[in-house]
């Protein structure tokens, strides 16, 4: 044992000790495995592939005499434009959501249960690292494997469509607004992963705010504004400068906003108050 | 090391409950440093239970604890910086090889130089003998291969004290004596706290021991203590020739405090319990063979097995140490 090798001891604020060796390991089970070209390859093939039967395909389909849809919409051209920016920003906020809460729906819950994260807990760790560290990694390969190289690719299909660079500032006010509700969801998701011990709740709570959302928020029109289940819709509408009504956009932004505040923080108690 | 008393883990009436269950029920331990300290139970007696309270992992529900001098539930985190942990069943990061789960789990402790940290990761897998299986996928590892890992991981950060839940209880007999040799390597270096219900393993390596049983403990102290049972020193004798004479001679020696006989094969057994040892070891003989019609063919300090001892106990009898 040579225990006079020269080795320095970890000094870290003690609120986050561990928080950079846990991060380096998430991060590592995103970027130093397949699961980070899998994801790459995937999204941008799923979403970039539907944005281009939209642009592509759609317009020679599209009958303007016989659909009130395209006329309205200026014609073939004009009206695959708005199909392929509403199917990336209605559909692929949908998606990227459901993608979200699949991926990271095991991200605590496995840990748990195969001991892994009783084992790093018996480390000096402080336990809300262990949570921050899941959270920055996650939302760090979701913002560029899900919703970054996607983005990127439909917004080069739309500009190559027409004609001109797609106007960049609203599509990033779409994007911005597709960031929030994805955050919510991953949020949510790591929240469910700390109070579960089985996936079951996990994904039967998180999809089912996702599937039902919608139907709920129809029935109870007031739940929109305080909810994430408006957001896709406003993404598409922004991103197309669409007028919005400042009301109906921000409740539900700052809402949402603060649900993932409120889910972040009760992870972090329910964590911190956890037995293993 | 304590700041009340010269002990590495002390601890004063820890309950644990789960509803209406009592794991735990006020458990007093105090572990020399320095020790393999053997903590013996039958399942579910609240081995793990403890374990996982003294790392923090679990909150006591009643009592208070220390680690080297260290509250166990205000100071966790700092205390946890001087111990490694072995669970019952070792985990690692399956996606990283052995060299890497190392360095990874020596980044909790030490912050650099790298090159000391990886050194410091391939003395480890040396002293466990994975060297040569270092960058292979943990998947392929064998049960004993990946206990000796667990171990290597447990002491990557040279702890003043290693808490090894179970660590031979799942390996065939050349699994556990590698385990158990290595933990013999270690006990220069740190203090070792272990669970298990091997009692063969702890006779062989631990200087202490503690019997938890429902939540208590119901024996404590060193292992040589425990052996010693009950009933303090005891000798015990076979002799040849008339059990009265020698039943004459013991009573007139003023340090034999009970004796007991019983016959076997034309001899006598006799369990002799002395209340002056030293008297005991240099008389007790003599006194014996001065009878020339006595032949004492069998004489030694009796000595329990710890399987005795350890059912003794669990099965109903509470020898109160």
């Amino acid at each position: 044992m040579a225990a006079n090798l020269k080795l320095e001891h970890a000094s870290e604020w003690s609120a986050v000790r561990g928080f950079s060796n846990l991060l380096w390991k998430e991060n590592r089970a995103w970027w130093g495995t397949r699961r980070w070209w899998v994801n790459a390859i995937l999204w941008p093939v799923l979403l970039g592939g539907l944005v281009a039967v939209m642009l592509f395909v759609l317009p020679g389909v599209a009958d303007p005499g016989n659909d009130p849809n395209v006329a309205a919409a200026g014609g073939p051209l004009p009206f695959a434009l708005q199909m392929g920016r509403t199917v990336f920003f209605e559909l692929g906020t949908l998606a990227v959501a459901l993608g979200v809460i699949v991926l990271l729906q095991d991200s605590i819950v496995e840990e748990k249960q195969s001991g892994v994260a009783e084992w790093l807990l018996a480390k000096p760790v402080a336990r809300r690292s262990y949570v921050l560290a899941k959270l920055v990694a996650s939302t760090l390969a979701v913002l560029t494997l899900l919703v970054g190289l996607p983005s990127l690719v439909s917004y080069l299909l739309l500009s190559m469509r027409e004609g001109t660079p797609f106007p960049p500032l609203s599509f990033l006010g779409g994007l911005a607004i597709m960031t929030v509700h994805t955050f919510f969801y991953l949020t949510l998701t790591l929240m469910l992963g700390t109070v579960f011990n089985n996936r079951a709740p996990i994904l039967g709570i998180a999809l089912g705010s996702i599937l039902g959302g919608t139907l709920l928020g129809g029935l109870i029109q007031p739940l929109l504004y305080v909810t994430p289940w408006m957001l896709g819709k406003f993404a598409s509408l922004v991103a197309g400068s669409e007028p919005v009504p400042a009301g109906l956009l921000w409740a539900p932004l700052s809402a949402t906003v603060v649900w993932s505040a409120i889910f972040l923080l009760v992870a972090l108690v329910k964590f911190e108050r956890s037995e293993y | 090391m304590s700041k009340h008393g010269n002990f590495v883990i002390e601890t004063q009436g820890i309950t644990k409950s789960y509803g209406e269950v009592n794991a735990l029920r006020g458990v007093d331990l105090q572990v020399p440093p320095h020790t393999i300290f053997g903590f013996l139970g039958p399942n579910g007696a609240g081995k793990t239970t403890l374990m996982k309270i003294l790392l923090g992992l679990s909150h006591p529900t009643s009592g208070s604890g220390t680690i080297f001098g260290q509250d166990i539930v205000k100071e966790s985190v700092t205390i946890r910086e001087r111990i490694g942990y072995l669970p019952q069943q070792p985990r690692f990061i399956e996606h990283m090889s052995a060299r890497e789960n190392l360095l990874f789990t020596a980044r909790f402790f030490f912050s650099g130089p790298q090159k000391s940290i990886l050194e410091r990761c391939n003395e480890m897998l040396e002293l466990v003998g994975l060297a040569d299986k270092a960058d292979r996928p943990i998947g392929g590892f064998s049960g004993g291969e990946k206990q000796r890992l667990g171990i290597a991981l447990a002491q990557v950060n040279y702890p003043d004290l290693l808490i090894l839940d179970e660590p031979a209880s799942a390996l065939d007999p050349l699994g556990r004596q590698d385990v158990l040799q290595v933990m013999s390597r270690l006990r220069k270096h740190t203090t070792i706290f272990y669970s298990t219900h091997i009692l063969d393993d702890v006779q062989r390596v631990s200087d202490s021991v503690a019997i938890l049983n429902h939540g208590q403990v119901v024996a404590s102290g060193p292992i040589g203590q425990i052996l010693d049972g009950k009933e303090g020193v005891v000798y015990s004798l076979v002799v040849k020739g008339s059990p009265a004479g020698v039943g004459e001679r013991l009573s007139a020696l003023p340090w034999v405090t009970h004796t007991t006989v019983a016959q076997k094969n034309g001899s006598s057994l006799w369990q002799v319990s002395v209340s002056d040892e030293a008297a005991a070891e240099t008389s007790l003989l003599r006194t014996l063979l001065e009878d020339r019609t006595l032949t004492v063919t069998d004489f030694r300090r009796k000595r329990y097995e710890l399987e005795e001892v350890f059912m003794e106990i669990v099965n109903g009898g509470n020898h109160g140490r």
